[in-house]
């Protein structure tokens, strides 16, 4: 830790000399007081956070560079340092190069990961964070050529960067119910970095007068490890003594397309991506590792409308396994809904807003009520809820969570 | 000699009396035609900075970069906000059609690294928070009102037309302006804004104008809501004309990497 500090103020030190130095490097950022408190039982705090967000960049017509540390510190526990992003690009006529740790954003749905597959996810408090936040730089290679309205996209990520998942005592670790308590084996959770271990991705993307498009595809691997598990039985009792639990990453290959234009007064969106390779938990007996492999396909469709003022967003989820068999733990098809209510107040100095996951299958939601405002130009003052509705599903699982919090924030 | 001069004493008092009846039949439609169709260049790029003054007299300020071209069939805007920090990056594009269709926009939120389009429905919404409504910020097309002429006048020295304007369509925002048009160069020097009842809401007051690169330009412009008094003031700096901004400027690539 001692390392990562004194890494962070080297690299600081570099660059604010260097802001002395370059009248155009620019240093933006800001810093976040995050303090939430668990509604139930003794109403412990859920997290106290100060963070230190830093963006250095510098531009010119050809070339440009960006990076951008972080610092969260928690009051249970050290500093953490990270690298959102540091890139350098480089821009021709036609094409842009960016070569580094970066964030590749795809597709057209809000809060929700469709065709969204370049950037892993830091899932270590659930999808409660800002979104620039849940979506970890990876390093890659990203060639972009422009033509017209339209771009294409090629990326290549040599280092496989997974999902960050919480730790095994943290609040927002989904539930895994075993009947007796389970070995790992993590001897198959790395994946060396090599050509053949590289991802993949292409995209094509075009913004026009009617509508905008993009049709996107990859070959990467699968963020989330699959749990291979292997029961050990006695022979004579027929009594389970053992239970391996064995992570593995797959490949996945997905092609997938998204959409939005505007129909009278409405804006309408649409996207959907079809998976190919995905192991899914099954407890069929006769399958040995209680893991199957199937294809399946992710969908949304949007509508955003402006009622008096109030800005109106709903979308429509559903991910459907192809060739489904009984015993896949998962539904054969999963529906979930989204809804936002957002709506300004004293000139934009005040805002309401109310975001919602609600699952179908499990009737499960998330509800996320906040009140903003900016108290001076750059200075946000935040307070907000999460409440977990239901007992099971995605969201349902973390009902003991239901929290307040408050987020005070500089941005400079 | 002195025929002939006599004979163009008569010429000039006849074309010059024809032309000044020539201009008092204008009616309110020809004023306000000439008004949208006062030409304003190809392109046109500067920076303009917004102060949004509330009743108590506190001042907030926002700047950006705008980039505007017009090939007659479409206007392209971008804008590229340059502060308050917490807005700093973001790009707001805007097409605006000639043919009457809706406006398409799009916005860069650079936390978000991602443009999206957005609903170009809500003309009657404030743009960041000004007194400017997106409507009050474009062109709107004199057929989409019926227009009087109520009177001349001269204010601040400038000799004026009157011109009132209803619009033809049911449920528009205001329900009557009331603009002064400078006979000398058909800019609107003044506009009074209505609400639906009929009270006077706001007034929009060119403060500062000139001729730049051959075009007559807005340089400082204020919009004063009386009912809440609450004022904005536009400020244009460093305002070129015909520059030539390539197409390049108005894609999703320009509004990713910025001003």
């Amino acid at each position: 830790m001692k390392l990562k500090i004194a890494i962070t103020t080297l690299l600081a030190f570099v660059l604010f000399n260097q802001a002395k130095a370059q009248e155009k490097l620019e240093i933006t950022g800001y810093a976040r007081n995050y303090t939430g408190v668990l509604t139930g039982g003794d109403n412990e705090f859920s997290i106290v956070q100060n963070t230190l967000d830093l963006k250095f960049e510098k531009s010119s017509d050809r070339i440009a560079f960006k990076v951008n540390p972080y610092l969260y510190h928690y009051f249970d526990s050290d500093l953490e340092f990270g690298l959102r992003e540091a890139y350098l690009d480089m821009r021709f006529d036609k094409f842009d190069i960016r070569v580094g740790k970066q964030q590749i954003i795809y597709g057209k749905a809000e809060g929700v990961f469709i065709t969204d597959a370049v950037s892993p996810k830091d899932l270590s408090e659930f999808l409660l964070p800002d979104f620039n936040e849940i979506r970890m730089g990876i390093t890659a290679a990203k060639v972009n050529y422009y033509f017209g309205n339209s771009t294409i996209e090629g990326v290549w990520a040599p280092v496989f960067t997974p999902t960050l998942m919480p730790e095994m005592n943290s609040i927002w670790r989904p539930t895994m119910v075993f009947p007796i308590a389970p070995t790992y084996d993590n001897s198959t959770t790395e994946i060396t970095p090599s050509l053949e271990n590289s991802e993949l991705f292409l995209r094509f993307s075009n913004m026009g007068s009617r509508a905008d498009f993009e049709i996107v595809g990859g070959y990467f691997w699968d963020d989330d490890p699959t749990m291979h598990i292997t029961k050990e039985v006695d022979p004579i009792t027929m009594q389970l003594i053992g239970l391996t639990v064995r992570p593995e990453h797959h490949r996945l290959t997905m092609g997938g397309a998204s959409f939005s234009t505007q129909v009278g007064p409405t804006l309408l969106r649409g996207e959907g991506g079809y998976y190919s390779g995905k192991y899914f938990q099954t407890e069929t007996p006769t399958i040995p590792d209680a893991t199957i492999k199937k294809d399946y396909i992710h969908y949304m469709v949007g509508l955003d409308y402006t009622l008096v003022g109030v800005m109106l967003s709903a979308q429509f989820i559903q991910e459907n396994i192809l060739d489904y068999e009984r015993g896949i733990r998962n539904d054969e098809v999963e529906s979930t809904m989204t809804f936002l209510a957002k709506k300004d107040f004293l000139r934009e100095k005040l805002w309401l807003e109310l975001f919602a996951y609600v699952g179908l299958n499990n009737e499960d939601a998330l509800i996320r009520p906040k009140i903003s405002y900016a108290f001076a130009d750059g200075f946000d003052i935040q307070l907000g809820a999460n409440i977990f509705v239901g007992n099971k599903g995605r969201f349902g699982q973390f009902d003991a969570n239901d929290m307040i919090y408050t987020k005070i924030k500089y941005s400079f | 000699m002195k025929t002939k001069t006599l004979t163009m004493l008569i010429l000039a008092f006849v074309v010059s009396g024809f032309a000044n009846q020539s201009i008092a039949q204008l009616t309110g439609q020809q004023i306000m035609e000439k008004v949208y169709n006062n030409p304003s260049g190809d392109d046109t790029q500067g920076n303009l900075a917004m102060t949004l003054t509330n009743n108590r007299g506190e001042q907030r300020v926002r700047s950006l970069k705008q980039y505007i071209k017009d090939d007659g069939k479409v206007e392209k805007k971008i804008m590229y906000f340059l502060s308050p920090a917490d807005v700093r990056n973001t790009s707001f594009m805007n097409w605006s059609y000639s043919d009457g269709r809706n406006d398409d926009q799009w916005i860069y939120l650079p936390a978000l690294k991602r443009t999206r389009r957005i609903s170009s429905d809500s003309k009657s919404d404030y743009f960041m928070g000004s007194d400017f409504t997106y409507d009050d910020l474009g062109d709107r097309h004199p057929n989409q009102d019926n227009h009087k002429l109520l009177r001349e006048e001269t204010i601040d020295g400038k000799s004026c037309y009157v011109v009132e304007s209803t619009p033809k369509e049911e449920g528009y925002m205001y329900s009557k302006t009331i603009t002064w048009v400078m006979k000398d160069n058909y800019l609107g020097l003044k506009r009074e804004f209505y609400d639906d009842r009929a009270r006077l809401l706001k007034v929009l007051t060119i403060k500062e104008f000139a001729k730049i690169d051959g075009f007559w330009t807005i340089q400082e412009t204020e919009m004063h809501n009386v009912q809440r008094d609450h004022k904005t003031t536009m400020k244009f700096t460093d305002v070129q004309k015909n520059k030539g901004i390539p197409d390049s400027r108005f894609t999703e690539r320009s509004m990713t990497l910025g001003s």
